[in-house]
C-alpha cells in the first residue's frame, strides 16, 4: 500500500466476503426446494421466489462492493494520489450496505419490484443511484485532479459511468411486457457483457501489471483491443436475448453472430494473461495471488466463453432457452469471470492493506481448489439437468413436473456438491478476514 | 501494432456495434406495436402485469423464458390451463398442487387481481414470438405423429387419429372401437370445417353426444385430422 486512502478498499472488500457466504447459504436453500419437497405452510411464508431474490441480489451486492473496492485501491496508485474524498467513500459503502440490508429485509416482506434481478423496490433504487453518483464523483474528481490520464482509468471510469447510466433502464415501470424484457437485458446483458468486462479489463490489467511486472505500454495495448472486442460482440450480442421475445425476426441473425463471436476477447484474455506470466520481469512472490489471476482467465473462458458460446445459437436455444442449461452457464460464467476476480483482486489487496508482504497461503490454497473444482461440478450437474429438461420437455413435449422428476437426481447432486462449495466460501473468506504472514523458511 | 492502432480498433469496435444496436432498437419499437398486439395491451392487461410484478411471480416462473426455472414457463398458460385453470392454481394453489411434490405459495391474491392476471396471460398468450416455448407450439406434431409420418408414411392426420385414443371408439374399416360411429365415409356427411369444428364442441352440434370435447389437441393436430377425416368418402 502506497496511500493512505487505499485502506478504505480493506472495508469494503471486508463488507464483501460474509455477504458471499450468506448468497451461497441462500442458494443451497434453493437446491434444496428443487430436489425435495418444501412443505406448504413453510412455502407459503418464505416462498422459493424470495430465496431467489435474496441469492441474486447478495451477489450483484457483494460483487459491487469488490469493484468499488478495487477501484478504490487501484486509483490512488494510478493517479499518483489520494482519493478525492475519504468520507465520501465512507459515506457511500455504509449508504450502499444499508440499502442492501433494507432491501434483504424488505424481500423476507414481500417488499418488492418484481422483476427478477431487480427486485429493488424505487425507493431504495433512488438511494442506489445517489451512492452511485458519489462514488463517481469521487473517483472522477481523483482523476481529474492528478490528471495523469492512463488507459486503465479510462477503462475503469468509463465501465462504471456505463453500469450506472445502464442501471437507470431497470427503473422504471414498463407498460408493454416485450418492452420490459428489451431494456430489462440492457441492465442485466450490458451490464456483465459490457460495463462489467470493462472494470474487470482495468482491474486485471492492473493487477496482472504489478503481478508480473510486464510494460505498461504492452499491458494497456492489449487492454485496448480487448475491450474493443468485448464491446464490438456484446453490444450488439445483447440480441441474444432477444429471440423469443417478440421483438422483430433479424434479432436472430444479429444476436446468433455477433454472439458466436462472444468468446474471442475472453480467449485473447487468456492468451495474453498466459503470455503476461511467460514473459514476468519479477519473481513470485504470493503464489495464490497469481493462482487466482490464471484461474480466472481460464474459468472466465469456459464458464462465459464455451458455456455461452453453446447455446447461444438460435437453433439450439429455442429448445434450452429459460432451461437448467441456462442456470449452468449463469454459474459457471459468474464464478469464473466475476467471483474469481473480486478474489484474486482481495488477494493481491487485502495483504498489501495488513502491510503482509508475503502471506500464509495454506488455508487459501484449499479454499480456491475446493471452491474451482466444486463449482466446475455444479456447473455441469445443472448442464446434465438442462439437457434433460429441454429434451423431456421441449422436445418430447411431456410436461413440465415430468422432466423436474427425471431432474430431481442432478439437482440433488447440486446440493451435495454445494455444501462442499460452500465449506471452500467458509474457508476462504476466513483466511481472507485473518490473514497472516508466512513462517519465513529458512 | 502500436498502442495508437489497438485504441481505434477499440473506438471503432464500439461505436459500430452501438450503432447497429441503437439502430435496431429503434426499428423493434415500430414494429413491437404489431407483434405485440398493442392495440389489445389495455388497463386490464398492465393492471394484471403489476399483480404479476407485485407477488414476485417471475422469481419462480419463466415468462418468455426468463425468470426463475423453478415453475413452468407462462408464455402460453391460458392456452395451456385456460382461464379456470389459472384462477384455480393462483388462489388455491394448496388444492391444485396437493399432489404436487413442489408446491405452490398461497400469496392471498384478491379475486380483482387474479381477474387481470388472467388479462395479462392472454395478451401475453398472443406475443408474436417466433413460436416459442416449442412444447406449446401450435405448430407441433407430438414426437409419435412425427414418426409415423416420416417412418411409416402416414398422413399427419391419421397419425393424429391413431395416437390420440380416437380408435378407442370409433373404427375405420372394421378396426377400432364400437362406442361411437364408424367413421369410413364421415367425409361424405362433413366438411374439414364441420369437423374441427365438432372435435372441440360435440355437444355444440349434437346435444346427445357422448364424446368429450378434445381440448388437449393442439392447433396443428386438430388442423391434420379434420383434413384426414375429411377426405374420407
Amino acid at each position: 500500500m502506497e496511500y493512505r486512502s487505499q485502506k478504505i478498499a480493506y472495508w469494503y472488500f471486508a463488507a464483501a466476503l460474509p455477504l458471499f457466504a450468506l448468497q451461497i447459504l441462500l442458494g443451497l436453500y434453493l437446491a434444496y426446494s428443487y430436489t425435495w419437497t418444501v412443505p406448504q405452510s413453510v412455502v407459503d411464508v418464505f416462498p422459493f421466489a424470495t430465496a431467489r431474490a435474496m441469492h441474486t441480489n447478495l451477489l450483484v451486492l457483494w460483487m459491487l462492493l469488490g469493484f468499488m473496492g478495487g477501484t478504490y485501491y487501484i486509483v490512488p496508485e494510478e493517479t499518483k494520489s489520494e482519493i478525492y474524498s475519504e468520507k465520501l467513500a465512507w459515506f457511500q459503502l455504509f449508504a450502499l450496505l444499508a440499502t442492501g440490508v433494507a432491501a434483504l429485509v424488505g424481500f423476507l416482506l414481500g417488499w418488492t419490484q418484481g422483476r427478477p434481478l431487480l427486485e429493488i423496490p424505487t425507493p431504495l433504487d433512488i438511494v442506489v443511484v445517489v451512492g452511485a453518483l458519489v462514488f463517481l464523483f469521487n473517483v472522477a474528481m481523483t482523476m481529474i485532479k492528478a490528471n495523469r490520464w492512463t488507459a486503465i482509468q479510462g477503462t475503469l471510469l468509463g465501465g462504471l459511468v456505463f453500469l450506472a447510466l445502464l442501471y437507470l433502464f431497470g427503473i422504471p415501470f414498463y407498460r408493454n411486457e416485450v418492452i420490459d424484457w428489451y431494456y430489462w437485458w440492457w441492465v442485466i446483458h450490458l451490464w456483465v457483457e459490457g460495463a462489467w468486462e470493462l472494470v474487470t479489463a482495468a482491474i486485471f490489467a492492473f493487477v496482472l501489471m504489478k503481478l508480473t511486472g510486464v510494460e505498461r505500454q504492452v499491458v494497456e495495448k492489449w487492454l485496448y483491443v480487448e475491450i474493443g472486442l468485448f464491446l464490438f460482440t456484446g453490444i450488439a450480442g445483447t440480441g441474444h436475448h432477444y429471440y423469443w421475445i417478440g421483438a422483430p425476426r433479424y434479432w436472430l441473425w444479429v444476436g446468433g453472430i455477433f454472439s458466436a463471436l462472444e468468446p474471442v476477447p475472453i480467449l485473447l484474455m487468456l492468451i495474453d494473461t498466459m503470455h503476461h506470466v511467460k514473459e514476468r520481469q519479477t519473481k513470485i512472490v504470493n503464489p495464490l495471488t497469481w493462482t487466482y489471476a490464471v484461474g480466472c482467465a481460464i474459468y472466465h473462458m469456459i464458464g462465459a466463453g464455451v458455456w455461452g458460446f453453446l447455446h447461444t445459437l438460435p437453433q439450439i436455444n429455442y429448445y434450452t432457452h429459460g432451461s437448467q442449461v441456462t442456470v449452468s452457464h449463469g454459474h459457471l460464467a459468474f464464478f469464473g469471470a466475476y467471483a474469481l476476480l473480486n478474489l484474486m483482486t482481495f488477494y493481491y489487496a487485502m495483504p498489501k492493506i495488513r502491510g503482509i508482504e508475503v502471506y500464509d497461503d495454506s488455508r487459501g490454497k484449499y479454499g480456491f481448489w475446493i471452491m474451482s473444482v466444486a463449482m466446475m461440478l455444479i456447473g455441469l450437474f445443472f448442464g446434465v439437468a438442462g439437457v434433460i429438461q429441454s429434451y423431456v420437455e421441449r422436445v418430447m413435449g411431456m410436461g413440465y413436473m415430468t422432466a423436474q422428476s427425471y431432474m430431481r437426481l442432478w439437482m440433488g447432486a447440486v446440493f451435495f456438491t454445494g455444501l462442499t462449495f460452500l465449506a471452500g466460501v467458509l474457508l476462504t473468506v476466513t483466511d481472507l478476514l485473518t490473514l497472516r504472514p508466512a513462517k519465513v523458511r529458512a | 501494432m502500436t498502442k495508437k492502432v489497438a485504441f481505434w480498433i477499440f473506438l471503432l469496435g464500439t461505436v459500430s456495434s452501438a450503432v447497429l444496436f441503437l439502430a435496431a432498437t429503434w426499428d423493434t419499437h415500430r414494429q413491437v406495436a404489431v407483434l405485440s398486439n398493442v392495440d389489445k395491451l389495455d388497463d386490464r392487461v398492465v393492471a394484471g402485469k403489476r399483480a404479476f410484478e407485485k407477488y414476485n411471480c417471475n422469481d419462480c416462473h419463466t415468462i418468455l423464458g426468463f425468470g426463475a426455472y423453478y415453475a413452468p414457463d407462462l408464455t402460453r398458460v391460458t392456452q395451456r390451463i385456460g382461464d379456470d385453470g389459472i384462477r384455480f392454481a393462483v388462489q388455491q394453489p394448496e388444492k391444485a398442487f396437493a399432489n404436487s411434490w413442489r408446491k405452490m405459495p398461497n400469496l392471498r391474491v384478491t379475486e380483482a387481481e387474479t381477474a387481470d392476471m388472467i388479462a395479462f396471460f392472454r395478451w401475453v398468450n398472443e406475443v408474436n414470438n417466433n413460436d416459442w416455448p416449442p412444447q406449446d407450439s401450435k405448430k407441433r406434431l407430438s414426437r409419435g405423429e412425427q414418426a409415423m409420418v416420416t417412418s411409416a408414411g402416414v398422413s399427419p392426420g391419421a397419425a393424429v387419429f391413431q395416437t390420440k385414443g380416437c380408435m378407442n371408439c370409433h373404427s375405420l374399416h372394421g378396426t377400432g372401437g364400437t362406442f361411437g360411429p364408424a367413421l369410413d365415409h364421415v367425409g361424405r356427411k362433413m366438411t374439414m370445417e364441420q369437423i374441427e369444428h365438432y372435435v372441440q364442441d360435440p355437444k355444440s352440434v349434437n346435444p346427445k353426444s357422448q364424446m368429450p370435447p378434445q381440448k388437449e389437441l393442439s392447433a396443428r393436430e386438430l388442423e391434420e385430422v379434420a383434413k384426414f377425416l375429411s377426405s374420407l368418402k
